[in-house]
């Protein structure tokens, strides 16, 4: 059990320098040439090393591959969330993506080689496709009659999208794709917005993404000096309010009311199908309501599921808050958050699965929910640079805590999509040694992390 | 049609393209070199059943309508050609990135005639046809993944809108896409 929990260790420089090597291999030689051997030689390190992160070469790839679509998925949303109206938002994306491929060819490269590996690549990369499909399928809203467009539309936008930047990245001719944006970006815009409106996209070029992702990193980090200087404003209002200490909550998720039901319902119902396999009738079954009772609560499975996700949320992060206010000093405060938060996942696996796994393809709504989620842990982490040496804090990045929260979310998570919920306590030391070590070193962190409750 | 491209035999080939399995020894070296022929054999099949079905009718958008009644009634009953065609093809590399090109392209210009029957004929994105097909085959490729091949006819009406909407406007394509095609489907 250690062993496996010690090869799951996420974002270890050695581990990292891994995953680069690999990249670069494969890029170069193909998925079938790349050897353990050239790997370790590339990064410099023995097979122990390789085997203390990764099963095997197949295992190897596929971390890498859920990493990049994970960084992807990420850059997606941030281009998305930076402009305010829905064709700039998918034209921010699709720089987005043009420019990281033409300035990361390894990674480009990688991203066809990885396909050969079989099956589980192929699925992770359609999951990314359904997420950009829903980032399409977003131009609905901007509709007088938003069901007008079928659904399979932006799927096929999506699609064929995809299969022209393969083409190219196979082909090595990357430097042609920005000339592409503007072809798809007009296609695009044309079942939505009419002809005219697609029209107009040809003329507007590639647009090279603004900075906005170093404004994103700037805003959600401290400055180097201080190290206490987190703006107060930043900090979640849980944090920010003090709450006292909630006692004796039950262990289950309480069911007060039939909007709850509904809510519990369609998480079982999430469960058993996915999101896109719900309908109505397997939530107002699990929930035993009638179809006009889901009515008189939503209008439509997505906005039930947008109410799911904000009901789960609310509660995780009031038990992650409350468990962090409780404790004495900040290691041990962050040690409790993250013991609360694998509790509550661990006895609720449908909710779990729900709001880490489902919510990346239920649609952009709840996508942009859940990279703000996401941003909301990161306060917890940033008040551990208060009073550390400079030598300490010269060591983080800006980037050090969003680092951390997406390590740990991709640990839980793929424990969720393994269906181990159930066991995600076990997760607890690992994650505790993993989020302390940049503050207080690895021994303290290990220390910490071995603590019994 | 369970089988990926690295699990199909080139029994499994053969006997799908009608070819006698010496024919193909004679005349191919490797198993891409089949997999060209199989795709190459399904293209030049589907593309005869697409306009012999478009054919049979006058105008262009109908002829769209009818020739994706027949390529969906084809894809839906050789799923395993489809397989190769379009689903390996997007996960197998350099080679099976040309396979896929070309069968992308055999489409193109029955597509490229619409800009004709378009006010907006000559402003319309080069690359439009490329997606109007690649789109097609994405669904396709989908529903192959998920088990589904029996349910491709039934996108008909969504693939013909979603085909006619940038020549014609959403709204005729709409009305188009209501329209059940009036040559026969079977093959």
């Amino acid at each position: 059990m250690l062993d496996l929990e010690t090869r799951e260790r996420a974002a270890s420089p050695e581990r990292e320098r891994i995953v680069e090597a690999l990249i670069e291999i494969a890029a170069e030689r193909g998925y079938a040439e790349t050897t353990i051997e050239l790997i370790l030689d590339r990064a410099g390190l023995d097979r122990p090393a390789f085997d203390r992160h990764f099963r095997g070469k197949y295992d190897c790839f596929l971390t890498a591959w859920q990493e990049i679509n994970e960084g992807c998925m990420r850059e997606m949303l941030e281009a998305f969330n930076s402009q305010e109206e829905w064709p700039d938002r998918l034209r921010a994306v699709a720089c987005e993506i043009v420019d990281n491929l033409r300035h990361d060819t390894n990674r480009a490269s990688f991203a066809v080689e990885v396909l050969s590996a079989g099956d589980a690549a192929r699925a992770r990369r359609d999951m990314t496709m359904r997420v950009i499909a829903s980032l399409i399928d977003a131009g609905r809203n901007e509709m007088d009659d938003p069901e007008s467009v079928p659904h399979t539309t932006a799927e096929a936008l999506a699609g064929s999208a995809y299969g022209q930047v393969y083409a190219k990245v196979v082909r090595g001719e990357a430097d042609e794709l920005p000339a592409l944006v503007p072809q798809l970006m007009s296609a695009a815009v044309m079942p939505y917005l009419g002809v005219e409106a697609g029209l107009a996209e040809l003329a507007r070029g590639f647009d090279p993404p603004a900075r906005y992702r170093r404004d994103v990193a700037k805003k959600s980090s401290p400055g180097k000096s201080g190290g206490t200087n987190v703006p107060a404003e930043d900090y979640p209002p849980e944090l920010a309010r003090l709450p006292p200490g909630r006692h004796g909550l039950p262990r289950e998720f309480v069911v007060h009311n039939q909007r709850e039901r509904l809510i519990a319902g369609l998480a079982e119902a999430i469960a058993e199908n996915g999101y896109s396999g719900t309908t109505i009738a397997h939530i107002t079954r699990h929930a035993a309501v009638s179809r006009r009772t889901f009515y008189e609560h939503f209008s439509s499975k997505d906005e039930c599921f947008v109410a799911a996700y904000d009901t789960v949320m609310a509660e995780l992060r009031q038990r992650v808050s409350a468990a962090f206010e409780e404790a004495g000093d900040w290691p041990h405060a962050v040690k409790a958050g993250i013991g609360a938060m694998l509790e509550f996942l661990a006895a609720e696996p449908s909710l779990a699965r729900l709001c880490m796994v489902e919510a990346l393809v239920a649609g952009p709504v709840v996508v942009e929910r859940y990279d703000a989620a996401i941003q909301s842990f990161v306060p917890y982490f940033q008040s551990g640079r208060e009073g550390r040496p400079p030598e300490v804090l010269a060591r983080l990045s800006p980037t050090t805590e969003e680092a951390l929260v997406g390590g740990m979310v991709s640990l839980i998570s793929r424990r969720i999509i393994a269906g181990k919920a159930e066991e995600l306590e076990e997760l607890l030391p690992d994650l505790v040694e993993f989020t302390l070590t940049p503050y207080v070193g690895s021994a303290e962190a290990a220390k910490l992390a071995q603590e019994p409750d | 049609m369970e089988k990926g491209y690295r699990a199909v035999t080139v029994a499994d080939i053969v006997r799908r393209a009608g070819i006698a399995r010496n024919t193909f020894y004679e005349n191919f070296s490797s198993k891409e070199d089949c997999f060209l022929a199989a795709s190459e054999f399904a293209v030049k099949e589907a593309l005869r059943r697409v306009v012999d079905a478009a054919s049979k009718v006058d105008t262009w958008p109908a002829r769209v309508n009818a020739g994706l009644a027949a390529f969906l009634h084809y894809v839906a009953t050789e799923p395993a050609l489809a397989r190769t065609c379009i689903v390996e093809a997007l996960s197998a590399g350099p080679a099976a990135v040309e396979r896929y090109e070309r069968s992308i392209q055999a489409f193109v210009p029955l597509f490229r005639m619409g800009r004709k029957v378009s006010s907006k004929g000559e402003e319309l994105p080069g690359t439009l046809e490329e997606t109007i097909v690649g789109g097609i085959f994405w669904i396709l490729y989908q529903r192959i993944i998920m088990g589904q091949a029996e349910q491709i006819e039934s996108l008909l009406a969504e693939l013909v809108e979603f085909s006619l909407t940038p020549y014609l406007g959403a709204e005729a394509a709409k009305r188009i896409a209501a329209e059940v095609p009036s040559t026969s489907t079977a093959g």
